[in-house]
C-alpha cells in the first residue's frame, strides 16, 4: 500500500454541454511508485481528461482519487494548490513558460511560492536541474528567445524543482523533432530509474510508449488494457 | 532586497509594460493632482473669505436685545398660577447700553478661548458736506484693539489708525464716503447723529474693503466722541465684541458668554448664515468634481489590468497548475494596481503641488484680492494619496477575482 504513488477507485466523469456526456466510465487503477506510465489511446477517448483528474486540476468527477496514500478527492482548492506545488510536476504539449521572466527564474517560481528554502538555495537548486537538462547556459535569456527544444527542458526542470513524487506530462514531446523526444524520453526515464518519481504521461507517439514500463490503453472512456 | 514570490511576479508584470504602466498611472496621477488643485483652491478661498467676513463682523458680539412685554408682573401681581394673555405686546422702552460695560470687558477677557475683546458706540448718523447727506453708521471704538481684531491697516488707503489716537475728534471713512461727498484727507466732515447731536469731525483716514456697502457706510471714531455724538457719559457702551481661538466654536461659546453676562450673544453663524451655506455649496461642487475624476482615473486602471489578465490568462492557468492558490493570483493582480496607485500618488502629489504654486501667481486684482488665494495644506496630500490609493484598490480588486477564478483546466486544454 506505500508503494502506491497513484490510485483512482470508481473514477466517472460526465460533460453536459448540450447533452450529458460521460467522458470517464468507472476508471479504476493505481500507479507503483517509481513507475513510468504512458497512458495511450485514440483522441477524444477520455486520457487527457483523466491525466487532469489525476493532477487536481479538475475536480468535477465521481469516485476517489489518492496521491501517495492520501485522499485528495474533497480537498479544498488551497488545499489541492498546495499539493500541487508540493507534490507535482507538469509537463505540457507547449511549454508554458512566462514569458516576461528569464529562463531561471520560471523554474524558481513555483518552488518560491512553496517556500520551503531560501531564495538563494531556490537558485542554487534550479541551476542544478538546468544543468541535468543540459540548459544551463539558457538560464538568463527571456523564456522567448529559446528553441521549442529548450523551452521543454526548461519547462520540465520547472516541474522538477520541488522534487516533486509525481511527473505528469500531457504530451510533453507532442510538439517536438524526434531528437529533442528522445532527448526528453532519456530524461524523464533516468528520473524514474534514479530518483524513483513517480511519471504519468498521455501520449500519441507509440515509440515515446513502448520504451516506457507500462501502457495503459484507453477507448470510450474505459481502460482496455493496463489496469495492472 | 528579495520580495515575496508575488510580489516579484506582479512588479515584473508591470515592468515588463511600462507603457501601459505608466498611461495607468497617469490617470491617477492627473486625479491625484486636480484633487490637491482644486482642494488647496477651495481653502485658499474659503480662508480668503472667512477671513474677508471676519474682517467686519466679529465671531461674537454682545448687545442689549430689545426685549418685548411679558407678564411676569402679571404673575407678580395676582400670585396665582392663572393663564395670562398680553393682548398686542409693545417693545420695552429700555437703556440701549450695557451696564457696567468696562467690567463685563473685564471678565470677558478672563474666559478661556478669548483673544480679543473690544467695546464699542454704534451711532447711526448722517454725515454732512455742503448741501449733501448721507445716512451711515459711526463706530466708536478703541482703534488699537480694533485694528488688532480686524486689521484695519490692511484696508488703509491713505493715512494711519494711530491717527486716530493724535486727534481727538478724528474720524478714519470709508472710500465710499470720500468718493460721495467729495471729501479728502484732513477735510472736515460734519456728523449728526439720530438723536439730534451733532459734531465736527476732522478726517484722518480712509479705508476701502472689499465690500462696497461698508466703504458707502462705515467710519470710525474714537469711543468718547461717539458717546458725546449721543449725549451719553462715559461708561455707554452698546456693544461688546469677542474674538474667540476657533471661530467654529462660536455658537457654543457665545451660549457661555449669554450666561455669563445676561445679555444677548450673537455669533457669526447666526448674523452670517449665507457664509456657512456657501462654505457647504463649495464642498459640494468640489467633492463632485474630485468624485468623477478619481472614478476615470479608476476606470482606466480596470480596464488596464482587465486586459492584461486577458492577455495573461495562459499565464495565470500555469501559475495555478504549478500550485498558487486563487488568493495568490488575486493576490499578484491587487499589487500591480497598488504600485500603479501609488506610483501615480506619488507623481500626483509632486505634480499638484506645482499647479497650486503655479496658480497661486496668477493675478487677479479684485478689491483686495491681488492673487488667486490658495493654500497649501499637508492634510490635503494624505487625503489626496489616502483617496488615490483606494480607488486603484477598488478598480484593481474586481479585475483581480476575475484572475483568480480562472479554471486552468480549461485554459490549458484549449
Amino acid at each position: 500500500m506505500e508503494n502506491i504513488a497513484l490510485k483512482s477507485i470508481g473514477i466517472n466523469k460526465y460533460f453536459s454541454d448540450s447533452v450529458k456526456f460521460q467522458a470517464l466510465k468507472n476508471i479504476s487503477f493505481e500507479i507503483s511508485k517509481g513507475e513510468f506510465v504512458s497512458i495511450m489511446g485514440k483522441s477524444g477517448c477520455g486520457k487527457s481528461t483523466l491525466l487532469y483528474i489525476l493532477s487536481t486540476m479538475d475536480t468535477d468527477y465521481e469516485g476517489k482519487l489518492e496521491i501517495n496514500g492520501i485522499e485528495v478527492t474533497g480537498k479544498t482548492q488551497n488545499e489541492l494548490a498546495y499539493i500541487r506545488n508540493s507534490t507535482i510536476g507538469f509537463v505540457f504539449q507547449f511549454h508554458y513558460l512566462l514569458p516576461d521572466f528569464t529562463c531561471l527564474k520560471n523554474v524558481m517560481i513555483p518552488a518560491l511560492k512553496l517556500g520551503k528554502y531560501s531564495y538563494d538555495e531556490v537558485e542554487s537548486k534550479a541551476y542544478e536541474k538546468l544543468k541535468m537538462l543540459g540548459v544551463e547556459e539558457q538560464a538568463l535569456k527571456q523564456a522567448s528567445k529559446l528553441s521549442g527544444g529548450q523551452q521543454q527542458r526548461i519547462a520540465i526542470a520547472r516541474a522538477l524543482i520541488n522534487d516533486p513524487a509525481i511527473i505528469m506530462g500531457d504530451e510533453p514531446t507532442g510538439n517536438l523533432d524526434s531528437k529533442n523526444t528522445s532527448i526528453v524520453f532519456d530524461i524523464l526515464q533516468n528520473l524514474s530509474k534514479e530518483f524513483g518519481q513517480t511519471i504519468v504521461t498521455v501520449t500519441h507517439d507509440d515509440d515515446f510508449a513502448h520504451r516506457s514500463d507500462r501502457i495503459i490503453q484507453m477507448a470510450d472512456g474505459e481502460i482496455t488494457t493496463g489496469h495492472h | 532586497m528579495r520580495f515575496n514570490v508575488n510580489t516579484e511576479i506582479a512588479l515584473t508584470y508591470l515592468s515588463s509594460r511600462k507603457k501601459q504602466t505608466l498611461v495607468a498611472a497617469m490617470g491617477v496621477t492627473f486625479g491625484i493632482s486636480m484633487f490637491i488643485f482644486l482642494q488647496s483652491l477651495m481653502k485658499g478661498t474659503n480662508d480668503y473669505f472667512e477671513k474677508s467676513s471676519f474682517s467686519s463682523i466679529p465671531h461674537i458680539r454682545i448687545y442689549n436685545d430689545n426685549k418685548v412685554a411679558d407678564f411676569h408682573l402679571l404673575n407678580g401681581y395676582f400670585k396665582d398660577s392663572s393663564v395670562k394673555i398680553l393682548d398686542n405686546p409693545k417693545q420695552l422702552q429700555q437703556y440701549q447700553g450695557l451696564i457696567n460695560p468696562y467690567g463685563l470687558v473685564k471678565e470677558i477677557s478672563k474666559q478661556p478661548d478669548v483673544v480679543a475683546v473690544t467695546p464699542q458706540v454704534t451711532v447711526n448718523a448722517f454725515y454732512n458736506s455742503g448741501s449733501v447727506q448721507l445716512n451711515g453708521i459711526v463706530n466708536g471704538v478703541d482703534i488699537l484693539a480694533e485694528d488688532r481684531m480686524f486689521d484695519l491697516t490692511g484696508y488703509m488707503l491713505q493715512g494711519e489708525v494711530r491717527n486716530l489716537l493724535k486727534v481727538d475728534n478724528g474720524i478714519i471713512i470709508g472710500k465710499g464716503i470720500a468718493d460721495k461727498l467729495s471729501l479728502h484727507m484732513y477735510d472736515n466732515i460734519s456728523i449728526t447723529s439720530a438723536t439730534g447731536g451733532s459734531k465736527v469731525m476732522r478726517i484722518v483716514g480712509i479705508y476701502a474693503t472689499t465690500i462696497k456697502q461698508i466703504d458707502e457706510t462705515k467710519s470710525y471714531v474714537n469711543i468718547s466722541q461717539a458717546q458725546s455724538l449721543l449725549g451719553k457719559d462715559r461708561s455707554y457702551v452698546t456693544d461688546i465684541k469677542v474674538n474667540i481661538k476657533e471661530y467654529n466654536n462660536a455658537p457654543s461659546r457665545a451660549r457661555d458668554l449669554e450666561a455669563i453676562t445676561g445679555y444677548k450673544a450673537e455669533d457669526w453663524v447666526q448674523s452670517n448664515a449665507q457664509l456657512k451655506a456657501a462654505f457647504k455649496i463649495r464642498a459640494v461642487i468640489l467633492n463632485s468634481v474630485i468624485g468623477v475624476i478619481l472614478l476615470v482615473a479608476g476606470f482606466g486602471i480596470y480596464n488596464i489590468l482587465n486586459m492584461t489578465i486577458y492577455e495573461k490568462i495562459k499565464e495565470i492557468a500555469i501559475l495555478k497548475a504549478t500550485g498558487f492558490p486563487g488568493k495568490a493570483v488575486t493576490s499578484i493582480f491587487l499589487q500591480q494596481a497598488i504600485y500603479i496607485g501609488l506610483l501615480g500618488a506619488f507623481t500626483g502629489i509632486i505634480i499638484g503641488f506645482f499647479i497650486t504654486l503655479m496658480v497661486s501667481r496668477i493675478y487677479i486684482g479684485a478689491g483686495s484680492l491681488k492673487y488667486l488665494p490658495m493654500s497649501f495644506y499637508i492634510p490635503h496630500y494624505i487625503e489626496a494619496v489616502t483617496f488615490g490609493v483606494l480607488t486603484t484598490i477598488a478598480a484593481g480588486y474586481f479585475p483581480a477575482r476575475k484572475a483568480a477564478k480562472v479554471d486552468p483546466v480549461i485554459i490549458i486544454r484549449g
